[in-house]
């Protein structure tokens, strides 16, 4: 970084490069070093401020070592630019729309991108503080479980063990049946632990935080409302504190509003106390924790700190350390489901930033040669060489301006489209806004820019200024070697870059089609899915429960177009509930990894309505759940059966039986095909279906997702389906009501959305890497009309001429390839996890790059080539 | 007054200093507002030398307050420096004053 400022100084007039060079040097490697202790972040800070400073500051100093002009001559003399610029544009419309369109193309990219970016990762969170905020979760690397969840006495072991935390709390996510005048809806909504607004650093706008007597079992119903809900449910109204509010069936007393943007965790509208037990001797890993660090703590000491209290956990009840602590920073937490599309559409911002650079170089390259007579004529005529300088620099800066304010407008538009279009895809809370410092990145960029395209044309006219006379002269109207190789350069490093993006488009594009194709192991059209969540209060126990879950599926069987219908408690892409269990005569070998089995409820005719198919055995019927003798009848997944009878044939009357205590055996009846239940993309783990008979007493389920097959169009189904729910309990709200299609796309959305984006990108670089092409052999042509005529005139065929300039195209392509593909293969490890088994070495995506760049190079030299072709000799070899 | 002049200027009131510890005290001076990049520093400087309110000075002997590089240059303001220090200063109070009768007024009123 040093180095590169260093490189930059030299653009400074020699006087002040003389007089303070190394001490502006030095002083940015201080500034630099000292930040680069401080973290990333302050490290991109003081990189990005310091390049800003000297490259905004650069035409000023060259200002006054040009020995400036008054203010009055100043203005005078940029409006005669001014205006010559204009003229000059319009007289070479082309070459100025194209270098236009590319820098327009190049900022929309990137300041939309690094809005994105920004809400993402840089924004900060609206607590105080926040780098002393910390995530904390258990895990269980032995059950493949990165987070399990917080068992709520290991935290109270960690609250009272620890020294290097001011507090821990724990929150759960949960959501609200409300009841609002006229129907019920579904709010998210949070349980948190009473001192959740000390660990954050908040106090509320109105009334006050939960207190400690509030967060106990059987505890007061109190609830906090979102600053949000205040503004938009309760129309701000001042006195709301102490009113009652309707949630799942019951009263709460609403005692706080959160001040605004505190929507945590998630979107949550509500708080509510955690009223978790401590004494609780029931393993329930359900919770999330979060803690605040005592100031200056490192995170590497708050773990240490963390494992030193689970110890006494250890020695208690878990001797094998199976589940440990997990802690990391808030943000990291955050950020982390987003960090692979991050770095994809940061990289390719900038990417496509350096093709255009590259491309408006050439252009910029190509204006100069073709105005080199008349910069050569000016200077003849008494213009300083700074003069046409400054002339060419307005031209810059003009490009840059209208690029900028265009581009910027486009990103902002794109950004907005994004952000109406992919709000699920967005992280809760994220707020999308045009600020101060997207404004600076697109005049930082449009800086650069202008300061990259304008250096080369200026420097040019400089040398005109000695050279101009000769110039004159020089009638055969050629380029210089020197600037052939330059363009060749530019052309050649645009087809790299667009390699790059084209074969990472092209991974991905593979990726997203081979997961899109894999067998879901369920019936995916013709399916509608929804959920219930019986509330505590009404339905309390299993029996009730029973009833409601039995009406709605029969009611649901029973309306028109409706082939069957059936229930399960954890719906394809919808949830997780693992359990272990003990196999009778299980071949699994001892020690091995414990798997941890995904427990369904299911109705028997669920497997029929999913399509779900048996390779053994059959479902259980409403008349047998309990045939064998009171043990349940359970289906199991195939991969149930590999992890714990390997080879077995058969397994039908084998028993199971869950390690809770006191926990019945159950017998096989049925073996299925495995679902894709994580996601098309995710492998499954083994699974069990158990029959709705287990639901009993005091065994309850959260909630139950329905789910019908029908001939017809399943959308056809969804005011019928609202009917039913208010036919069978109006203050039951249905949700997620969705087709099974839906859902399967919403599991897939980041995917595509990280596809789609860099296709997107690779259209455009392929874009512009071809216009490069075609200007370039456009210009060259132009060049060498005399050349060619000379040739023909000697004898060459129009033919050869064709085939010389697409030879060159081919060259060009050929070279840019080459370099583009090894930068290809490295660029293609952070596309990480979304390769979803295709190799990043895959052949056919390289091939199909490969072929699509030379086709569209060779396409883009067929106009240059018919025009060589067709340059009369005569007429070329005359022409001055 | 251009306010990174006036900084500097500020910086240099009561004693002689190097480049860093200008862009240190002004950080300091501003409650972290305003921090000068080196090269608008380093220009501001020049510009300042060039209109005769500063004038570099050879490096004082090493003390322990301020560690003197060798190779830095050291800049004093001249009279003429503090005379358009103090003629800033003084509209600048002269302004605060008058703001605050304003919100006086209305006060009162």
């Amino acid at each position: 970084m040093v180095a590169l400022y260093r490189l930059l100084v030299a653009l400074l007039p020699y006087r002040v490069r003389q007089a303070y060079g190394a001490e502006i040097v030095e002083l940015f490697a201080d500034e630099w070093c000292s930040a680069r202790r401080r973290g990333a972040w302050a490290a991109i800070r003081v990189a990005t401020l310091g390049m800003l400073d000297l490259l905004l500051r650069l035409p000023r100093e060259h200002w006054r070592a040009a020995g400036a002009l008054s203010i009055e001559e100043t203005m005078q003399s940029f409006w005669y630019d001014l205006r010559t610029t204009f003229r000059t544009l319009l007289r070479q419309r082309g070459s100025a729309a194209m270098i236009l369109v590319t820098l327009t193309l190049a900022v929309a990219c990137n300041s939309a991108v690094f809005t994105l970016l920004d809400g993402i990762f840089l924004r900060p969170f609206p607590f105080r503080e926040p780098g002393r905020l910390v995530y904390l979760n258990e895990q269980a690397p032995k059950w493949n479980l990165e987070f399990t969840g917080i068992n709520y006495p290991d935290l109270v072991a960690w609250r009272n063990g620890t020294h290097r935390f001011e507090s821990i709390s724990a929150f759960g996510q949960t959501d609200f049946n409300i009841a609002l005048p006229g129907n019920a809806e579904r709010v998210r909504g949070a349980l948190v632990s009473w001192d959740m607004g000390r660990t954050l650093g908040i106090t509320p706008i109105l009334g006050r935080m939960f207190r400690p007597d509030e967060d106990r079992p059987d505890g007061p119903h109190v609830a906090m409302v979102s600053y949000h809900f205040w503004q938009s449910s309760l129309r701000g109204a001042k006195d709301v504190i102490g009113k009652p509010l309707r949630m799942n069936d019951a009263t709460y007393t609403i005692v706080g509003v959160l001040p605004a943007g505190v929507e945590f965790p998630g979107d949550a509208e509500f708080w509510t106390p955690l009223d978790a037990d401590a004494a609780s001797s029931n393993q329930s890993y359900e919770y999330d924790g979060v803690a605040r660090m005592k100031p200056g703590v490192t995170l590497a000491a708050a773990r240490a700190d963390l494992l030193a209290a689970h110890e006494a956990v250890w020695r208690a009840s878990d001797s094998a350390h199976v589940v440990s602590p997990r802690i990391m920073s808030l943000r990291e937490r955050y950020d982390r489901d987003y960090a692979d599309i991050g770095r994809i559409l940061g990289l390719s911002a900038v990417v496509v930033l350096l093709i255009a650079c590259a491309n408006v170089g050439a252009a910029m390259l190509v204006r100069a040669t073709i105005r080199r007579r008349e910069l050569a004529v000016r200077v003849a005529l008494g213009a300083s060489g700074r003069r046409v300088a400054r002339q060419i620099l307005t031209e810059s800066l003009v490009f840059a301006g209208i690029a900028g304010v265009a581009g910027a407008v486009l990103g902002w538009w794109g950004i907005r489209a994004v952000a109406l279009g992919s709000r699920d895809l967005l992280p809760p809370g994220i707020r999308l806004g045009f600020d101060w410092r997207m404004a600076a990145f697109c005049v930082g960029t449009m800086g650069l820019v202008t300061l990259l395209f304008g250096a080369a044309p200026a420097i040019e006219a400089r040398r005109q200024g000695l050279l101009g006379i000769a110039a004159l002269g020089d009638r055969t109207g050629s380029t210089s070697i020197r600037q052939r190789r330059a363009l060749d350069g530019l052309v050649v490093a645009e087809i790299a870059l667009a390699t790059v993006l084209l074969v990472g488009g092209g991974l991905l594009l593979r990726a997203f089609r081979q997961v899109e194709a894999e067998d879901p192991g369920f019936r995916v059209n013709g399916v509608l899915q929804f959920s219930l969540l019986p509330p505590h209060e009404t339905y309390s126990d299993g029996a009730s429960q029973r009833r409601l879950f039995q009406r709605t599926i029969d009611e649901l069987a029973a309306l028109p177009g409706v082939t069957s219908a059936g229930a399960v408690s954890c719906p394809p892409m919808g949830c997780h509930w693992g359990m272990f269990y003990t196999a009778e005569g299980s071949t699994r070998t001892p020690g091995s990894d414990d798997p941890v089995v995904l427990t369904r409820i299911a109705s028997p005719e669920y497997f029929r309505t999913m399509g779900i198919r048996f390779l053994e055995g059959r479902s259980w019927t409403a008349g047998d759940e309990r045939p064998l003798g009171g043990a349940f009848p359970v289906v199991v997944n195939e991969e149930f059966v590999e992890s714990e009878w390997h080879g077995a044939t058969s397994v039908i009357g084998r028993r199971i039986a869950s390690r809770a205590k006191n926990s019945p055996w159950m017998t096989i009846v049925g073996v299925v095909h495995d679902v894709r239940h994580y996601g098309l993309d995710q492998p499954m783990r083994p699974g069990i279906y158990m029959p709705m008979s287990w639901i009993e007493k005091d065994r309850t389920v959260g909630s139950m997702a329905f789910v019908a097959h029908t001939d017809g169009d399943p959308l056809a189904l969804y005011s019928e389906v609202r009917a039913l729910g208010r036919r069978i309990d109006p203050d039951l709200p249905i949700i997620k009501l969705e087709t099974m299609r839906d859902a399967i796309d919403a599991s897939l959305l980041q995917r595509r959305s990280a596809m789609l984006a860099l296709s997107a990108f690779a259209a455009i670089a392929l874009a512009l890497a071809v216009g490069g092409i075609y200007a370039v052999l456009s210009f060259i042509v132009g060049r060498r009309r005399r050349e060619i005529g000379i040739r023909m005139a000697l004898g060459a065929l129009a033919r050869q001429m064709v085939g010389m300039v697409i030879r060159r195209a081919v060259v060009l392509v050929a070279i840019g390839v080459a370099i583009g593909l090894p930068l290809a293969f490295a660029a293609a490890r952070v596309l990480g996890s979304l390769l979803a088994g295709v190799s990043p070495v895959d052949g056919v995506t390289y091939v199909g790059a490969v072929v699509v760049l030379a086709v569209t190079g060779i396409a883009a030299a067929i106009a240059p080539a018919i025009r060589a072709a067709a340059v009369d000799p005569r007429s070329a070899i005359t022409e001055s | 007054m251009r306010p990174h002049h006036f900084h500097v200027l500020m910086s240099l009131a009561d004693r002689d200093r190097h480049g860093s510890a200008i862009m240190r005290d002004v950080l300091d001076l501003t409650g972290g507002a305003v921090k000068l990049w080196p090269v608008t520093l380093y220009g501001s400087l020049d510009e300042l030398v060039d209109e005769g309110l500063l004038r570099e000075v050879n490096a004082p002997a090493p003390d322990a307050r301020e560690p003197a590089g060798g190779h830095k240059r050291w800049f004093h303001i001249t009279a003429a420096g503090r005379r358009a220090l103090a003629h800033e200063l003084k509209s600048m109070a002269e302004l605060v004053r008058r703001g605050e009768r304003r919100l006086l007024a209305r006060e009162t009123t």
